[in-house]
């Protein structure tokens, strides 16, 4: 069996597993679906019936296997609460997150990498530890603590950037660059902090060999030695790396769009949760999982393609 | 027109939803304008779009112009003939006649028939349908067209509250036969704004329905953006990026009543809460130590501190409009002392009475108001915690499990008697989480729904309310402000808020550039 066949089936187990720790975890939580419907509008009688009529009332395992038995028809359901094919709702909120999820890739690649270079010339001396410090900081603290700082400092205090929102990319290019800028920058700071220490120890570990010193000593200039000879070669493992976040980006957008209100997969995740809405749950659940895992597979891929000494087995 | 546009309410005047004038306002008349399509900011968002499926407030804002009903309401909640050119009703109560109107078209053209109705009633009616406002049709036995603009209605029993729910669009709203299935995604009705499109959690877009019966609105259309950060929404009425905006954050409300470059535009009420006890949890089953708790609280502190002025202290939670509103239920000062004596009545000493005050985040200022309360519990030697609550949690915990000690809540629009009384203080009501139990309730709303004298109903709805006052089975805190505010080319605002004081009906508006 090649490899290839190997992880798809592993892949299929995987999704299995986690729709059904989804559909018990979201069982599990207090409330369901018709209280959220109805509100303080609900009675007896009118809860009584909405159960019935959206199948609450039938046996968990049930539940499961008719929306299991859908989904391999390739009927991903309707939302219970907000009535939309759920299929529609994951269309018109996959871009928004595409837009953040790209953006952000770009904002980390953009500032990790000068500051890693910056950090490895200069390295153990004053440069090298405030790059490292700003790094173990993107690191340590969680994205919605970053999230509530930007706000309070680009928003609240500045007035420079919306503090939450959306704007359609092909409606209103200008506002949707602006309500995407803090969710992107909040999404890119764990990112660029891993980034910024891979392309530091990378540079490090070039620096130190000899075709470096054979550069410098046939007297080319710093400039010259570090972005065309040193970076060149650091640089294949970095941008491997951040193709790898690809997948824990989108998986971090839950948190991140739900705190500035940005009407992607990730908030429409949450609000699935909030309300209990189980056939929008699974499938927002499992287009996470689906695109963590491809971005996986692609990246594993994508090494026995730039560095032959990696196999596949 | 660049002129200072605002308009002051609430507090001055009890006399309903009032729409105090303030000194620029008559240039606003400005000559209406046909043309041009509305962006509004609007500040929740919106759910299952089938009116007869939906409970949310922010859904029926919207859908409040994609629909029309077949009675209407005015200000003073007496019953109007709309869709129904006029209505008879036996003196028994038992059957309504419906006379349609004859130029009513829906969306696709088609005409309003008797049949459409039949139909609309008997879906609400079905409990498959698990409509939100079912209980309006539990009396109902059967309809009959007997030609194509007539509607009757047999009732198997006196259901007084009736016809006066019908003003609802959740009862009310007429569908054309057979369309309940497409409802949810696209909904079609017979009101002034046909419904285009929606993007869900972002954006919907309605159209002028041209064959409208009351006439064609003036706008081409309205883009609702649904923008649920207050701030977000106020800045982009700020930069013009939305003509209109409804609920503007109340601590910004002066500041942007201060902004002649904009129309800011408040009334009252838009709902009203109450502070909760759960009467089956001891000791809140005594009513001393219920009062106790009443005379620990400030109310207009508490509404000023909650809502930063925005809403009015009430002792009473009638429509102020409405017949059955009785000005005479003053709220309860603040008073320790009386407060320790009842609790030491009751047999609770200082320091001994320890509970945990439930609210939901849902509502911030309920969240603000909790707090406020707790410090004041504490003075009265009485140690509340407070735990805060999602919507999903609260809705389990206190409305379906009723399990709770004190939490609070408000309501919107439950501006017809019956819905108000009956439901949240009859002891089968289904409002009736705090397990409210008091015969003489019972016996009063029971009383008023077979009652065919409206007079009489008033009167008993306020025993209804004398009796939960002096029994503090609830406190009830304040009626809230309702708020728009708008770029200075929009006009019409005085007639924009329904009579419930939640809908908007942009057939009354328009822009003037």
């Amino acid at each position: 069996m090649t490899y290839l066949s190997r992880r798809l089936i592993l892949f299929a187990i995987t999704l299995l597993l986690i729709t059904v720790v989804t559909f018990v975890l979201t069982n599990v939580l207090p409330g369901d679906v018709a209280t959220m419907i109805l509100g303080t509008r609900s009675n007896a009688v009118t809860l009584a019936a909405l159960r019935h009529e959206l199948g609450l009332t039938q046996p968990l395992v049930v539940q499961y296997a008719h929306w299991l038995g859908r989904l391999l028809h390739g009927d991903l359901g309707t939302s219970l609460i907000f009535k939309e094919p759920v299929a529609l709702l994951l269309e018109q909120k996959i871009a928004a997150s595409a837009v953040l999820v790209v953006l952000s890739l770009l904002i980390a690649i953009a500032i990790a990498v000068p500051l890693g270079i910056w950090s490895a010339v200069h390295r153990d001396r004053w440069q090298d530890m405030i790059g490292s410090g700003l790094a173990l900081a993107g690191i340590s603290l969680p994205d919605f603590f970053w999230g509530i700082v930007l706000i309070l400092v680009f928003a609240r205090t500045l007035d420079w950037l919306p503090s939450s929102g959306y704007a359609s990319p092909i409606d209103d290019p200008r506002h949707a660059l602006t309500y995407a800028l803090l969710p992107s920058i909040t999404l890119a700071l764990s990112l660029m902090a891993h980034l910024m220490r891979m392309t530091r120890s990378a540079m490090l570990e070039v620096l130190s060999q000899d075709f470096i010193r054979v550069c410098r000593a046939k007297g080319l200039g710093a400039g010259a030695v570090i972005l065309r000879h040193a970076l060149r070669n650091a640089i294949t493992p970095v941008l491997t790396v951040a193709g790898l976040q690809l997948g824990y980006l989108f998986g971090s957008i839950i948190v991140v769009e739900s705190l500035f209100n940005y009407t992607g997969i990730g908030w429409l995740t949450y609000q699935a949760l909030l309300n209990r809405d189980i056939p929008l749950v699974q499938a927002t659940i499992l287009m996470i999982a689906i695109v963590v895992m491809l971005t996986n597979l692609g990246v594993d891929i994508l090494y026995t393609l730039l560095d032959p000494r990696v196999r596949l087995s | 027109m660049r002129r200072r546009t605002f308009l002051q309410s609430s507090g001055a005047a009890m006399g309903g939803i009032v729409f105090g004038a303030g000194p620029g306002f008559a240039a606003n008349a400005e000559q209406p304008r046909r043309g041009g399509t509305l962006i509004w900011g609007h500040s929740e968002t919106t759910q299952n779009l089938d009116i007869h499926g939906t409970a949310t407030a922010s859904t029926l804002r919207l859908l409040q112009n994609v629909h029309d009903t077949i009675v209407t309401v005015n200000h003073k909640f007496e019953v109007l003939p709309n869709i129904a050119e006029r209505f008879d009703i036996s003196p028994d109560l038992l059957t309504y006649t419906f006379h349609l109107r004859r130029d009513v078209k829906f969306h696709d053209g088609s005409p309003l028939t008797a049949a459409d109705v039949k139909y609309t009633f008997e879906r609400i009616k079905d409990p498959k349908t698990a409509a939100v406002n079912y209980d309006v049709f539990i009396a109902a036995q059967s309809f009959e067209t007997p030609d194509d603009h007539t509607v009757v209605v047999h009732m198997s029993r006196v259901f007084a509250p009736f016809l006066a729910r019908l003003a609802e669009l959740g009862a009310g709203a007429i569908i054309p036969k057979d369309s309940g299935s497409i409802q949810g995604t696209k909904p079609i009705g017979c009101g002034p704004f046909k419904f285009v499109s929606r993007e869900f959690g972002n954006k919907a877009e309605l159209a002028r329905f041209d064959q409208y019966w009351q006439g064609a609105p003036y706008l081409d259309g309205i883009l609702e953006y649904e923008v649920t950060e207050p701030t977000v929404r106020l800045t982009g009425l700020q930069t013009g990026q939305f003509h209109l905006i409804n609920d503007i954050p109340l601590e910004r409300l002066a500041k942007v009543k201060a902004d002649p470059a904009l129309q800011v535009k408040t009334w009252f009420p838009l709902c009203w809460a109450f502070l909760n006890f759960n009467h089956a949890v001891k000791p809140f089953d005594d009513p001393r130590v219920r009062q106790a708790l009443d005379l620990m609280i400030d109310k207009d502190a508490l509404m000023q501190g909650a809502l930063w002025g925005g809403g009015v202290v009430t002792g009473s939670p009638s429509f102020p409009s409405s017949a059955s509103y009785d000005p005479a239920i003053k709220p309860r000062k603040q008073d320790f002392a009386a407060a320790k004596a009842l609790l030491s009545q009751a047999g609770i000493a200082p320091g001994q009475l320890q509970f945990v005050f439930k609210v939901t985040t849902n509502y911030p200022w309920h969240v603000q108001a909790a707090q406020i309360m707790q410090a004041w519990f504490e003075e009265g030697g009485v140690k509340a915690t407070t735990q805060q609550l999602t919507w999903a949690d609260w809705l389990s915990q206190c409305w379906i499990h009723r399990d709770f000690e004190v939490t609070m809540m408000n309501f919107f629009t439950l501006w017809e008697p019956d819905f108000l009384y009956f439901s949240i203080w009859n002891t089968k009501g289904s409002f009736n989480y705090r397990n409210v139990h008091d015969p003489q309730i019972d016996a009063w709303t029971e009383a008023a729904r077979r009652s065919t004298d409206p007079a009489e109903r008033a009167r008993l709805y306020k025993q209804v309310q004398a009796r939960v006052h002096d029994q503090t089975h609830d406190v009830i805190l304040w009626f809230r402000d309702g708020t728009v505010g708008a770029r200075p080319n929009v006009g019409g605002l005085d007639q924009l808020v329904h009579p419930n004081g939640s809908n908007l009906e942009f057939r009354h508006v328009w822009l003037t550039s």
